[in-house]
């Protein structure tokens, strides 16, 4: 009988333990219950955390169900089935460590003396990122994966651009009016959702903040939004675009802010650079005195927006005024003719933003009185994973420039990766009174190299962010590139870029069955280990130690994870391994000092990894703990973090005194040094190389899946929500009892006045062109999708694995993008994200597909 | 003595189904198995669409149907209001299933256990020192999570909503957090119609 035992977990006997999760890239703060018995039996939020609290969202709840998952790997294993493909049973073998290690260190020596570039990694453990180093040391800088290429590659670098952070989030401390735009901040998805979530929801509801929601599909955020904007998917720049002309002519914009803490009123020359002196100072027009002066001359009493003036014998004007310029072709009537969003809807949403900004009102925070602008534009991979990826970003950001809310209280925030150090700060002055910005926070990309070092040609992406997707370009076309070796290894760390890198999947097949050898350090199966030669098998994050401050959004400070039981099978910690290959390669001395590099040990000189010896993971998360706040193991053991809310002095506007770009003058500088090394070299691709997308202003070009041939008359856009945010969580069969039993997850959702004109119902199986490729699926009809958009789970895009809980799909959503240079953003190495496609309805019944297929299945809850 | 109620707050939830998978955890459901789901309404023509995220459970209901019909005597009422099902007496006979207007109960079947989480023929540690608590072939339904109230403890989903969406405390209480919302926010009950009492509220 209930009551004569207890029953529920959380109250059995036993040990709660702090760590923090690992179910997606983010670090929420945890507490665990292990049982006498040593079963992990309850995961909790840690109620201390500034971040999270006491809450997780469903993955961070499922936690459980992945460290005790049978399909893990228990040994290390080799294969023995020599042919490779999906769903193809590697028959795997388990072998001893020794021999393991043997073997992967044989084969890397062979890669190494032969060329060490012919190692392709995909590592893509964010919580362990220096990981990437260790290829890195070996000699080789390819990425075979897109780590967060997908979904940010303009994004990230863009913030680092304007506020040179890696993130961004909307200040929810003061946050009036949140204009949401293919974004789930705050929502379902990106920036720790069991932590902005909360803010958020208490923003709404108890403030009244008010959301806006633009997007194709009617999100989590669109069903809280007060206001869902449908938008013809890929158009959302020309939105932005729209916006700014409204601000702009109606003269609703923060004047103060772009004067003073901006380079708009700095004077640009016919060229696009600014007016310099001698010396490389730059010119501003004083109004006042009529005449041309240097930026920092204490006389200027006022500088010019606007006008047309010569200095120096050339005629130039403001980047202010330039903007305006390119904003007449922006007019809400042009920008409602391709995004399908009514010219009066622009105009209103303008100035509804300007309203709330309440421009010119200021907040005393800590005694320092700071502009309170509580209106605030965020956007993601839905908005800018697009071809004119940095354009679009550029567009975003001036939208809430010209609100004067960059930083501010209520504003844009930018938000930092890892401040490695409790008093470290992220802001340092340039040159011409700006601030000098860090636009990769995990290191510049490779230096440009002719023929190109790396088969991804990440070297001709200065603003670039680990494009994934060319390795799909560059090794089917390697002549055109004139790639001097043939990539033969692979490494992968949790990674699965047949799953989530673009392209043609019988390419990725054929490419990974061309390699000589293929290792995995992972936990379980995927589509990508499936092609392994030999599996590491690591611990899960309860049995692993770690340090870690990690993107978070209105918190900062490092997470202590900690094993919570012993390793269930015979595995290892990723350092072990790590430090094991490097010293059988030796390479020992050379990993450890790129690693006390990337810790910022030397910060601390007493903290330095001594380099002639191999460290675990235990000490590595000590010594970060160290360098955080000087506190020791033990006191991160009984807290389990040290996550603050964000202190308001680095938090909002850390770069007072210095200006922020408005006009960004860099991409000139990028686009032209690279121009005259493509000439220098004469690689053959410069002329088809797309120039055009560096601007130091958006323009309203029309992407190319916007013009592709017409009878591709719908667009496929992909999406997650919370339960399947940042990796992969399918195959959990608590995340698969939800998810599996979700239209919105199994099914392709169409609106449903389009659905009926085509004669289409529910259920239905249709099949999905695009130009590069296609997919099958059943489909449902929604009101809630824009009438010539087609809605793709994530959860439909697996491929059969030997994880068993992973049901497949009809094919992957990637297969409809192209992973080519055309729809490539040329300056950031943003991938296209959407796919132009028709739909053809198939003879097939839903008896008739797949057994185990996402699709197969009805029941919904 | 207390008597326990919830409130859910729509303007919070967002439908992630947290709540969802913490009861999984904490009260060891087999695959298929729910004490919680989130509903999800949607309505409107494109574009005014709206759609709205309904979480659900046990109500506890003042006057419970299930109580009422159970032949055995199996489902009780705690004094604290919780409706609680004693698997020791319980036939399976299903009238309680039928007589629910909430769809929250479930007949734990053998098949639901013995195939284990990963249906990999063998239990997982997690599900061999918790799935025991299930006589097969009898109900089972949310209990307000009754041990971790006894322990001076919320409810698992409450604690875990990363959108503070479920409101747990007490109904006798007048400046508690559940008759607070209920009264500020107009609190109605699911299916009032039914008049089983329900003591879980949502406000919009």
């Amino acid at each position: 009988m209930i009551g004569k035992r207890p029953v529920q977990n959380s109250v059995k006997a036993g040990k709660w333990l702090n760590t923090s999760c690992k179910m997606c890239l983010f670090t929420c703060n945890m507490r665990a219950l292990v049982s006498d018995e040593g079963v992990v039996i309850k995961v909790e939020g840690n109620p201390t955390s500034a971040a999270n609290g006491p809450h997780l969202c469903p993955k961070g709840n499922a936690a459980i169900t992945r460290h005790y998952d049978p399909n893990r790997f228990k040994t290390p294993v080799k294969r023995s089935n020599p042919e490779k493909g999906p769903g193809v049973d590697p028959k795997w073998v388990p072998i001893s460590w020794e021999e393991a290690y043997d073997i992967v260190a044989r084969e890397l020596k062979k890669t190494r003396d032969d060329d060490p570039r012919k190692l392709l990694p995909a590592i893509g453990n964010f919580h362990k990122g220096w990981l990437r180093l260790w290829p890195a040391v070996f000699g080789t800088k390819n990425v075979l994966s897109s780590i967060s290429n997908y979904c940010g590659g303009g994004y990230h670098s863009m913030n680092g651009m304007i506020h040179s952070t890696f993130s961004v989030a909307n200040d929810v401390n003061y946050c009036n009016y949140w204009l949401t735009n293919g974004s789930g901040d705050g929502f379902s998805s990106h920036m720790q959702v069991a932590a902005q979530a909360g803010v958020v929801a208490d923003a709404r509801v108890k403030r009244g903040m008010k959301v806006v929601c633009v997007e194709p599909r009617l999100s989590v955020a669109g069903a809280k939004a007060e206001e869902w904007i449908p938008i013809r998917p890929a158009t959302d720049r020309l939105f932005a675009l729209g916006l700014c002309h409204v601000l702009v002519n109606e003269k609703l914009y923060d004047t103060k802010f772009l004067k003073r803490d901006t380079n708009a009123p700095y004077l640009v020359g016919p060229d696009g650079y600014f007016v310099r002196n001698a010396e490389g100072e730059v010119y501003v027009w004083d109004t006042v005195e009529g005449k041309a002066k240097l930026w920092n001359d204490p006389s200027v009493k006022d500088c010019a927006l606007e006008g047309s003036y010569e200095v120096q014998g050339v005629s130039c004007k403001p980047g202010f005024q330039l903007l305006r310029d390119i904003l007449q072709d922006c007019t809400p009537e042009r920008m409602a003719e391709i995004t399908t969003v009514p010219a009066g809807t622009i105009g209103r949403v303008a100035r509804e933003m300007a309203k709330a900004a309440q421009i010119g009102s200021t907040v005393e925070i800590d005694g320092r009185t700071l502009p309170l602008r509580p209106a605030a534009y965020i956007y993601y991979r839905g908005s800018q994973a697009h071809k004119y990826s940095t354009m679009a970003n550029h567009a975003f950001k001036l939208v809430n420039m010209l609100l004067g809310n960059i930083d501010a209280p209520g504003g844009h925030v930018g938000a930092t990766l890892d401040d490695k150090s409790v008093d470290r700060g992220h802001i340092k002055p340039g040159a011409n009174g700006m601030i000098d910005v860090v636009t990769h926070p995990h290191g510049p990309p490779p230096p440009f190299s002719y023929p190109p070092n790396e088969t991804n040609i990440a070297g001709y992406f200065p603003f670039g962010w680990i494009p994934g997707h060319l390795n799909h370009e560059v090794l089917s076309n390697p002549d055109k590139y004139n790639l001097d070796y043939r990539p033969d290894t692979v490494l992968i760390c949790h990674a699965n870029p047949l799953w989530n890198v673009t392209g043609n999947r019988e390419t990725w097949y054929r490419i990974l069955r061309g390699m000589r050898f293929i290792f995995a350090v992972d936990i379980i199966p995927n589509e990508t280990n499936d092609f392994a030669d030999v599996i590491l098998p690591c611990h899960d994050f309860l049995e692993s130690w770690n340090m870690l401050m990690n993107d978070a959004g209105h918190t900062e400070g490092v997470s202590l994870r900690q094993p919570l039981t012993g390793p269930l099978y015979d595995t290892r910690s990723e350092e072990e391994i790590f430090y094991e290959l490097a010293e059988r390669l030796g390479f020992l001395e050379q990993y450890n000092d790129a690693l006390n590099h990337a810790f910022g040990f030397h910060m601390k000189p007493e903290l330095l990894l001594d380099n002639r010896l191999k460290h675990t993971d235990r000490e590595i998360a000590r010594r970060k703990g160290l360098l955080w706040n000087g506190q020791d193991l033990d006191w991160y053991i009984e807290r389990g973090h040290a996550v603050t809310p964000r202190r308001p002095d680095k938090w909002y506007r850390p770069w007072e005194g210095l200006r922020l770009r408005f006009y960004i003058e860099d991409f000139l500088r990028m686009r032209d040094e690279l121009k005259a090394r493509m000439e220098a070299a004469n690689v053959p691709i410069r002329h088809e190389w797309g120039w055009e997308c560096y601007q130091p202003l958006p323009l309203p070009l029309l992407d190319p899946v916007l013009q592709e041939p017409p009878e591709y008359d719908l667009y496929a856009i992909s999406f997650k929500e919370v339960q399947i945010n940042f990796g992969e969580t399918l195959g959990n069969p608590w995340i698969d009892d939800i998810v599996y039993r979700d239209p919105v997850h199994t099914t392709i959702l169409m609106n449903a006045r389009t659905g009926v004109a085509r004669g289409l119902g529910n259920g239905d199986i249709v099949q999905l062109d695009s130009p590069y490729g296609h997919i099958f699926g059943r489909i449902s009809l929604s009101q809630g999708v824009h009438p010539e958009t087609v809605a793709v789970s994530n959860s439909l895009s697996r491929i059969a694995t030997q994880h068993k809980g992973v049901r497949p799909g009809g094919g992957n959503f990637n297969e409809l993008l192209p992973a080519d240079l055309r729809n490539t953003d040329a300056c950031s190495s943003q991938l296209e994200s959407v796919a132009r496609v028709k739909i053809t309805k198939l003879a097939m019944r839903a008896s008739e597909l797949p057994a185990g297929s996402v699709f197969a299945t009805g029941r919904v809850h | 003595m207390a008597t326990w109620a919830m409130v859910f707050d729509l303007r919070r939830c967002i439908g992630c189904n947290a709540c969802t998978i913490a009861c999984k955890q904490e009260n060891n459901l087999p695959t298929g198995v729910f004490f919680t789901k989130t509903l999800t309404e949607e309505g409107g023509e494109y574009p005014d669409v709206k759609r709205v995220y309904v979480p659900t459970l046990c109500n506890h209901c003042e006057s419970p149907p299930c109580e009422w019909v159970c032949p055995t005597g199996a489902t009780y009422v705690r004094t604290d209001g919780i409706v609680m099902v004693d698997e020791d007496k319980c036939i399976g006979c299903g009238s309680c299933i039928v007589a629910c207007p909430y769809d929250a109960r479930t007949r734990v079947e053998r098949e639901h256990i013995r195939a284990g989480l990963f249906m990999h023929g063998e239990l997982t540690a997690f599900e061999q020192q918790g799935v025991s608590r299930f006589v097969p072939g009898t109900v089972a339904k949310c209990t307000f999570c009754h041990d971790r109230i006894d322990a001076g403890m919320q409810p698992a989903c409450v604690v875990t909503c990363p959108t503070d969406a479920r409101i747990f405390g007490d109904l006798d209480d007048s400046e508690s957090g559940v008759r607070r919302l209920i009264r500020e926010r107009g609190g109605r009950a699911p299916l009032a119609e039914k008049n089983t009492g329900p003591r879980v509220f949502y406000v919009d």
